[in-house]
C-alpha cells in the first residue's frame, strides 16, 4: 500500500538522516522540508505537532515527533 | 537457556557481543537501536583508529561489525524492562512482553540526558527546551537561546548554536567551565556568547514557547530573568538502571558498583560495563574496553561453571 510520507528535517539532525535511511531501506517515498531554511514548511511542522523539535515524520496524517522506529514501523505496515 | 543476554547497544555492549560471537558463547544482545550516545555527535576525533568520523558513522560502523556476527542473536528495537533472578540464572522480560532465559548477564544500558527538573521543563519540552542541540540548534536562527551546563556537551551546544543563534547564553553553575579548553577557547571568543558563572536554572516560563528562563544568581543574590527562545539542557547524565530494581548495589548517583578488574557487580551472574557503572570517565573507548573486560571474566566464569 502506498503512504503519503513527509519528513520535516534539518540538515545536522542525526535522526532525521536514520529516518530517511529507513525509508530507503524499504522503498518508502517522502517529501522532505528542510525547517532550517524553509520558514513556512517550519510553521508547518509547528501547527502539525505543536512543538519544533525535529524530525516531525508525518504518515497519512499521523504526526510522529522523533524517529521511533517501531511506531514508524507499524505506520507503515513494516514489520 | 542463554549462556548470556548483554543488554543494551553502545560501545560496551556491541564489544562484548563481538567477543561473545568469537568466543563462540549462546548469546544474545537486546538494544532499542546501535551505536550508543555518540550516534548525536557532529565529529568524533578520539575514536582510537580513526582520525575523524560522524557519530551517526561510528554508529553504522559498530552496528555493521555486531551483525557480522555469525552467532550472536541480535535483539533490536527492544528494552528490557525486568529482570528477574530464577534457578541457575535469571529471566529478562522486554517491553514487547517477551521473555528470556539466561545464566548471565552485561548490563550496557549506559545513561540518559539528567533533566534539571525545574518548572517548565516538561510543559515546554520540544517547545524551546532541547535535548539534541544538533538537531534543533537550526531551528533557532536568529534567536536567542540559553545553554545550561558547561561540561563537554554544554560547550559543543553553545558551538552548535553559534553557527544559528544571534545571542548563545552560557550557564555555568560554578567558577569554572568543566569541558576541554580547546572547545571553550573557542567560543568564549565569539562575541555573540555571553558566560554566566555561579548562576542556577530555576524556571522555565512561556506561553505556546518558551520565552524567558528564571534563575538564581548567586555571586549577586536573589532571582533574575532571561528573556529567551530556547533552552538547551546539557547538565550529565542518569544511569539507566530502573529495570534492575534491586538487583545490584548502586553508588549514590545510581550508577552500579562494579569491581573494576572484571566489571562484576554486587549480583553472582551480573556484569555491568559502560555509562552505567560507578566509571569516573565517560568515553566511547573506555566502554568498549570495559565490555571485552566483561566479557572475558564472563567466560571465565561460564567455562568454570561447566567443569
Amino acid at each position: 500500500m502506498d503512504h503519503t510520507v513527509v519528513i520535516y528535517s534539518t540538515p545536522t539532525c542525526v535522526y532525521c538522516k536514520m529516518a530517511k535511511e529507513y525509508f530507503k531501506k524499504y522503498g518508502v517515498t517522502y517529501t522532505e522540508h528542510d525547517v532550517a531554511s524553509d520558514a513556512a514548511a517550519r510553521k508547518e511542522m509547528v501547527e502539525k505537532s505543536h512543538q519544533l523539535g525535529v524530525p516531525v515524520i508525518d504518515i497519512d496524517g499521523e504526526i510522529h515527533v522523533g524517529f521511533n522506529r517501531p511506531e514508524v514501523a507499524r505506520a507503515l505496515g513494516l514489520k | 537457556m542463554y549462556d548470556l543476554v548483554i543488554i543494551g547497544g553502545g560501545p560496551g555492549g556491541i564489544a562484548a557481543g563481538i567477543y561473545a560471537s568469537r568466543k563462540k558463547l549462546n548469546a544474545a544482545i537486546v538494544s532499542e537501536t546501535f551505536g550508543g550516545q555518540s550516534v548525536v555527535s557532529m565529529d568524533i576525533r578520539n575514536w582510537i583508529g580513526t582520525e575523524s568520523i560522524a557519530g551517526v558513522d561510528l554508529a553504522k560502523n559498530l552496528e555493521a561489525h555486531l551483525r557480522a556476527q555469525p552467532d550472536l542473536k541480535v535483539v533490536d528495537g527492544e528494552i528490557v524492562t525486568a529482570v528477574a533472578p530464577m534457578e541457575g540464572g535469571f529471566h529478562i522480560t522486554t517491553r514487547s512482553g517477551a521473555m528470556m532465559e539466561t545464566k548471565t548477564i552485561l548490563v550496557a544500558s549506559g545513561s540518559r540526558h539528567r533533566r534539571l527538573g525545574i518548572p517548565g521543563e516538561d510543559a515546554f519540552d520540544g517547545k524551546g527546551v532541547v535535548w539534541c542541540s544538533t538537531c534543533d540548534a537550526p531551528l533557532f536562527g536568529g534567536k536567542t537561546v540559553v545553554v545550561v551546563g558547561a561540561g563537554n556537551a554544554g560547550l559543543e551546544a553553545v558551538r552548535d548554536s553559534l553557527a544559528y543563534a544571534s545571542k548563545v547564553h552560557l550557564f555555568v553553575r560554578g567558577d569554572a567551565v568543566k569541558g576541554d579548553a580547546e572547545t571553550f577557547d573557542m567560543i568564549s571568543k565569539d562575541p555573540k556568547v555571553e558566560i554566566h558563572y555561579q548562576v542556577e536554572a530555576k524556571e522555565i516560563i512561556g506561553d505556546q514557547f518558551v520565552t524567558g528562563l528564571r534563575y538564581l544568581d548567586k555571586k549577586e543574590g536573589g532571582m533574575k530573568e532571561l528573556a529567551t527562545d530556547g533552552v538547551f539542557v546539557e547538565i550529565g547524565s542518569v544511569p539507566n538502571v530502573e529495570f534492575l530494581g534491586d538487583l545490584v548495589k548502586k553508588d549514590p548517583y545510581n550508577a552500579i558498583v562494579v569491581d573494576h578488574a572484571t566489571q562484576r557487580t554486587s549480583r553472582e551472574g551480573i556484569w555491568a560495563a559502560g555509562d552505567v557503572t560507578d566509571l569516573p570517565y565517560r568515553q566511547n573507548n573506555i566502554s568498549a574496553g570495559d565490555g571485552v573486560k566483561a566479557l572475558l571474566n564472563i567466560y571465565d566464569s561460564l567455562t568454570k561453571r561447566k567443569q
